[in-house]
């Protein structure tokens, strides 16, 4: 290494260590320290400088709610330890499923308030001549169509506009019955038109269908955001 | 199995790492209960707002949580390492906010004008004895040196930004912002000695 190499690069070490270069000029600056021991030793040499420069601001007490909502998050990753998808199940609906029942049913209440009154549904009288006939439910969600069609003690959930899904994943179906959530057996395979449906045998006693986006062969419980909730009347 | 609070408590940051690195969130709230000031000041220190600088800290913290075994005590201490990570996540959410780089004909007054004004006053009552050594070391650096550093540590923007910014050459803004690390550096040696 050159006397004036060291030097031109040597221009350049400060603002390396205040994150000034570009990615490119740090690709080709530390391309350069590898190489070169009086750059090393000088970044060694100012880094307690650097250092010195967050310790310089002044002290702001942070709000105890900040330590609150990182523990909890830290500790909900425990609880997630083994899912495949960490992370994405909303934090209400998380701790419900860590054996905090009400929460869950509160949390999931909510949600299914909200999207009903933001989304809306209908209800319509189909010509069914099952029994009392059949009652149609029908919603939009982030683009999906939802229809779900109760006939007799069972209904089918429909979801079309279904974006095609990397082939490890698949959609699975829920229902929520006095605060409890099952899963529907039969996981929501889009076909080509982006269309699924599944059926639930039982729909007796369930105010809520959600649907998640979950790992081949489905969830025990729900680890995905739901990409649909409808609530559905008693 | 988590180690109790209390055992630590009496570990020092570095042996807090593995523990971290292993998910024991004991060791991570020690981690916190330490660094998470320090890290809140700089977070809003360069973001200017509080929610913000409470998301950045939080982000900031939760990668640690999940990655905490990237650190590397070759390459300096947890406070250090932790800070950085902070200072990154800032600047990121800055350049975010700004949907891309910060703006180019942004004036560098107006980046130290939206600190908090209590930041910008020199006389600060810091906890502790170093800290305040620190901030003398920099207060103590000509204007033009300090500004430099201001805009690339705390503002995020790059040499040839603040060239462009203040009117200077690249050559001139870099041999700034050695002089001013150079001068840092002399002073908490002397402070040492």
């Amino acid at each position: 290494m050159s006397g004036s190499d060291h030097n031109r690069w040597s221009e350049d070490l400060a603002a390396y260590m205040l994150g000034a270069l570009t990615p490119a000029e740090v690709t080709e600056f530390e391309r350069h320290l590898d190489g070169c021991e009086r750059c090393r030793e000088e970044v060694r040499w100012f880094e307690p400088a650097l250092h010195a420069l967050p310790e310089s601001v002044e002290r702001q007490e942070p709000p105890p709610r900040l330590r609150a909502a990182l523990m909890a998050e830290a500790r909900s990753d425990l609880g997630e330890e083994g899912r495949e998808r960490r992370g994405l199940l909303p934090d209400w609906l998380r701790a419900g499923f860590g054996g905090r029942g009400l929460r869950l049913a509160t949390g999931f209440a909510v949600l299914a308030f909200a999207i009903a009154a933001v989304a809306g549904y209908e209800i319509g009288k189909g010509g069914s001549d099952q029994g009392g006939g059949a009652s149609t439910l029908v919603t939009q969600e982030h683009g999906i169509k939802v229809k779900m069609v109760r006939e007799g003690d069972g209904g089918t959930l429909h979801l079309a506009n279904l974006h095609q899904l990397p082939p490890d994943k698949v959609l699975e179906a829920w229902v929520r019955r006095q605060g409890t959530v099952e899963a529907v057996p039969a996981l929501l395979v889009p076909d080509r038109k982006g269309q699924a449906e599944t059926t639930i045998a039982d729909m007796s006693g369930v105010d809520t269908v959600m649907v998640t986006e979950e790992p081949q062969g489905g969830s025990e419980t729900p680890t995905g955001e739901a990409i649909v909730t409808m609530s559905v009347p008693q | 199995m988590a180690v109790r609070r209390e055992k630590a408590e009496r570990l020092a940051d570095e042996e807090l790492m593995p523990l971290v690195g292993r998910k024991d969130p004991e060791a991570f709230e020690v981690l916190y209960d330490r660094h998470g000031g320090a890290a809140y000041s700089l977070a809003y220190r360069i973001v200017g707002d509080r929610a913000a600088a409470e998301e950045v800290t939080q982000e900031a913290f939760i990668s640690v949580w999940r990655s905490g075994a990237r650190f590397d005590a070759a390459r300096g201490s947890v406070r250090s390492w932790l800070l950085s990570v902070v200072r990154n996540r800032a600047i990121d959410f800055l350049r975010s906010k700004a949907g891309k780089a910060p703006k180019l004909d942004f004036d560098d007054e107006s980046v130290l004008e939206q600190r908090p004004a209590a930041e910008r006053t020199e006389a600060e009552a810091l906890r502790r004895e170093t800290a305040g050594e620190v901030r003398g070391a920099i207060g103590n650096l000509p204007g033009e040196q300090a500004k430099v550093i201001e805009l690339a540590y705390f503002g995020g923007f790059s040499h040839s930004e603040i060239a462009q910014m203040l009117q200077l050459p690249m050559g001139t803004v870099k041999g700034r912002m050695r002089l001013g690390l150079e001068k840092i550096r002399g002073e908490l040696a002397e402070g040492l000695a």
